[in-house]
């Protein structure tokens, strides 16, 4: 099942300069897909486009089979969860719980109760239900805000930048949180790293569209990327480097398991070499 | 300028209750109409900012610092109903949060900072602008200024005016006495008011360059027909109705002084033995309240005439040109 | 940031966050509406009082109420403090005019309506506050924004901050006076930057808020009904307050 489909979309800015052009992408139920593109390269204003905040736009965009509209866009909102990059912006109840209910209230969802508890689970939050959010911290605050999205049970995740501001532990434990989501989603990011752990493909956006294929897929074009204003992350720049150096493999590696399978096939390669 | 609970009459802080809470009504119903949610939050943010801004000092002179308002900044913002609601929630915040006004004292406080200031604000605002346009390029800005400083000293001379007035119907139980509340509140406001033009100015002029959007004058609606939707349908029109507003607010407060029974002269010898007891000071001013009495209803009336018939002369078409 | 600092009349103050006591004490479990419609009364009361034993019994009755909200003494003391300056402006020209006497009921007065809402506020939480007024018909337009307001606050006054900082970092030490033009300058300036962030956040956050369905009306989830405690104590603050304004008025002699 299509849950989202986006035709040749476009978009201008008020002052005229171009955001975006040509978009083509389709998302099927369960996928996770990326967006990657250096800041400025028009991912956020895609993601509030989706969400029905920029309008006039070219082209067709389609979110779980309705087209959107001004008419639309509520309906369209009710089936999307949108986390900001800044979660200051997105949470503002007094105790965790209520801002996690805030969402299924609003929208008269039944059974509030099961869908605030499911979603503090999910992430891990239940113990905070008490507590006010904005004592808490960055990471937490993510979290809550996911929660609070979960709770509306959501046809399609939009995340802006999840992992901007994290420090290392929080950013592993939402990456970790995001993979075993399933969940069909879409993600804003220059985080190559953590897309390649999450996602199964992505799309290189500077305002137009760059390049399309699974994180693999893009790691092996490290030059298309650079002239995009991504750089390779470490994994597969380290196997690019010393594949220069002769160690070569069949594909550059993006995930740890990836890699670990690789480097043994050489380490293995070399030490038959050797013998 | 907050009033705390306890300071004024409470026939005085009736009246201003009641006289708020129909503006407010007013503007709540007024705002149902032309606004969505979206204004909601930016309202919300801009109070945060404006609660922010009363906290910033600036220099007098001798060491000392006044604060601002803001009223006349918001109604330049978002227009002079949104920006009643939104003082009123900053009162309601800053009395019930840090006891800096009241309860009882809410109804006098919201008339004086958020009904007459922005009232008074927004509407100089709108009929200096189409003068002062014309006659120098930082027109706009000497507009705004005066605006604020208008709605700073005006709203000071309301608050004076109560606790003036709270003072002579109660025997001195209750109010300032008004030959020292007067003068005390017009000077040290006449000079704040400049702090507060200066700095309205500079804030709308820094908006206004690095982000256009924020400053959303507020839409004028046609509604009515005729006469009347030329009146509604013009800004200068509008904003002489505020001047009027503000004026007739301040009327009820004049009878209540004045029905004391006597007239000015009288009255303050009546207060005069009043104050014979325990006094320690004596009055810098003989002429007391009947002075101010009158000039409050001289000042205000002339410049409500006067401005009043600027905006119908506009509103027939004739006069300075330019909305 | 847990805390918010509040400036009144010149001097700087800072309220720690007062919402958190509130759960855990009896009195912050009371229903907000009974103790809104309580102490108003309390309040409106004390108001108009003249007497000067009448008076004092209403202090000593804000300071009993403040010692039943189970906030602690010092944040109050503190949040008393703050809001002197003004109370003894307005005292201190009754004293030189109408002497005394009038001067002390003047301040006594106006006391006893501080502490009660300073105990209010802080026994309640704020939200807990608003949303209160929202279930006694305050309409939603004014409880939203005093909701949505407050959230704020704490976050704009922190940029604020930041930005005051940094200033200091370079040497700003607020101006000599208004004719300082670099000095009012550099305050509009800030002044004008937390307003314009202000704006933006504003932006998103109603984004934000509409993407979760938001369509003018905040109310809270966990809403409580009233009891018997509620009740109760609504009506020895009404009681009260209603005897000292029969004696006040002299329907009632003491």
């Amino acid at each position: 099942m299509v849950v989202l489909e986006l035709k040749k979309l476009g978009y201008r800015y008020e002052d005229g300069t171009l955001a975006l052009k040509d978009v083509d992408l389709t998302l099927e139920e369960g996928e996770k897909v990326a967006v990657l593109g250096p800041n400025g390269a028009g991912k956020s204003t895609l993601m509030h486009l989706l969400a029905g905040f920029r309008m006039p736009f070219e082209g067709d965009v389609s979110v779980g089979g309705v087209a959107l509209e001004e008419k639309s866009a509520d309906r369209i909102r009710a089936m999307i969860g949108f986390l900001f990059q800044d979660p200051d912006d997105q949470i503002f109840m007094p105790t965790v719980e209520e801002d996690v209910a805030f969402g299924p209230r609003n929208l008269k969802l039944d059974d509030v109760d099961s869908r605030v508890k499911r979603g503090m689970d999910s992430v891990g939050v239940s113990t905070l239900a008490d507590r006010a959010p904005h004592r808490l911290s960055y990471g937490m605050k993510k979290r809550v805000a996911i929660a609070g999205l979960l709770a509306m049970d959501p046809a399609l995740l939009l995340l802006d930048e999840p992992t901007s501001g994290l420090d290392p532990r929080s950013r592993s434990e939402l990456v970790k949180l995001l993979k075993s989501m399933k969940r069909t989603m879409l993600i804003a990011t220059h985080d190559l790293e953590a897309a390649s752990e999450i996602v199964d493909r992505a799309l290189v956006l500077n305002v137009c569209p760059v390049m399309k294929g699974t994180m693999r897929d893009l790691a092996q074009a490290g030059d298309v990327l650079r002239s995009a204003g991504l750089e390779l992350p470490p994994l597969p720049m380290l196997f690019e480097t010393i594949g220069q150096k002769g160690y070569e493999v069949d594909a550059l590696p993006v995930t740890m398991d990836q890699a670990t399978a690789e480097l043994t096939r050489v380490i293995d390669r070399e030490g038959r070499r050797r013998r | 300028m907050h009033v705390p609970d306890g300071l004024m009459d409470p026939i005085v802080a009736l009246v201003g209750t009641v006289e708020f809470l129909v503006v407010v009504a007013v503007a709540l119903a007024l705002s149902a109409r032309k606004t969505g949610e979206k204004d909601l939050p930016r309202v919300a943010v801009l109070c945060a900012g404006i609660f922010v801004a009363q906290m910033l000092n600036f220099p007098i002179g001798g060491g000392t610092t006044g604060h601002l308002i803001g009223a006349a900044l918001l109604a330049i913002m978002i227009g002079p109903t949104l920006a009643i609601l939104g003082m009123t929630v900053v009162l309601i915040i800053q009395a019930l949060m840090f006891g800096d006004g009241g309860v009882t004292a809410l109804g006098l406080n919201g008339l004086n900072m958020a009904i007459i200031a922005p009232l008074v604000g927004w509407g100089v605002y709108n009929l200096v602008k189409p003068i002062t346009k014309g006659l120098s390029r930082t027109g706009d800005s000497v507009a705004v200024g005066i605006a604020a400083w208008a709605s700073v000293f005006v709203s000071a001379a309301a608050c004076a005016a109560e606790l003036a007035v709270s003072y002579a119907i109660s025997d001195g139980a209750y109010g300032i006495a008004g030959a020292f509340a007067v003068p005390a509140m017009l000077g040290y406001h006449l000079v704040i008011g400049i702090g507060e033009a200066v700095i309205t100015v500079g804030v709308i002029a820094y908006v206004s360059k690095v982000s256009p959007g924020a400053l959303r004058r507020a839409a004028v609606t046609k509604s009515a027909k005729g006469w009347l939707s030329n009146i509604t349908s013009s800004k200068v029109a509008l904003a002489s109705s505020a001047i009027l507003l503000v004026f007739a607010l301040a009327l009820p407060l004049y009878f209540l002084y004045s029905s004391e029974g006597s007239d000015g002269l009288e009255q303050t010898m009546v207060d005069a033995e009043v104050e014979e007891r325990d006094q320690i000071l004596s009055a810098p001013f003989s002429y007391g309240e009947s002075y101010f009495a009158a000039l409050f209803a001289g000042l205000l009336g002339f410049l409500a005439v006067a401005l009043v018939a600027l905006g119908i002369l506009k509103a027939l078409g004739r006069g300075p040109a330019g909305n | 940031m847990p805390m918010i600092v509040g400036h009144v009349r010149g001097h700087s103050h800072i309220l720690p966050d007062l919402d958190e006591h509130s759960k855990s004490h009896w009195f912050g479990r009371l229903d907000s509406r009974a103790k809104i419609v309580g102490i108003f009364s309390f309040v409106v009361v004390c108001a108009l009082l003249t007497k000067v034993e009448l008076i004092t019994a209403s202090l000593v009755l804000a300071v009993a109420i403040a010692a039943a909200s189970g906030a602690p003494v010092r944040s109050l003391a503190k949040a008393y403090a703050a809001a002197f300056p003004f109370m003894l402006l307005a005292s201190v020209s009754v004293f030189l005019f109408a002497g005394i006497e009038r001067g002390l009921e003047m301040l006594g007065r106006t006391s006893a309506c501080v502490i009660a809402l300073l105990a209010l506020a802080s026994g309640t939480g704020t939200f807990g506050l608003f949303a209160g007024l929202r279930r006694l018909r305050v309409p939603a337009t004014i409880s939203t924004l005093l909701m949505l307001t407050y959230r704020y606050i704490l976050v704009v006054s922190e940029e604020f901050f930041r930005m005051r900082t940094a200033r200091k970092a370079r040497g700003f030490g607020g101006g000599r006076s208004l004719l300082d033009k670099y000095a009012l300058n550099t305050i509009s300036f800030t002044a004008g930057t937390v307003l314009v962030r202000a704006t933006a956040r504003a932006d998103r956050v109603y984004e934000a808020l509409r993407c979760r369905g938001f369509s003018g009306d905040i109310t809270v989830w966990r809403t409580s009904s009233l009891g018997r405690s509620d009740l109760v104590f609504m009506a020895v603050l009404l009681l009260s307050s209603g005897l000292l304004a029969a004696i006040q008025t002299g329907w009632v002699q003491w």
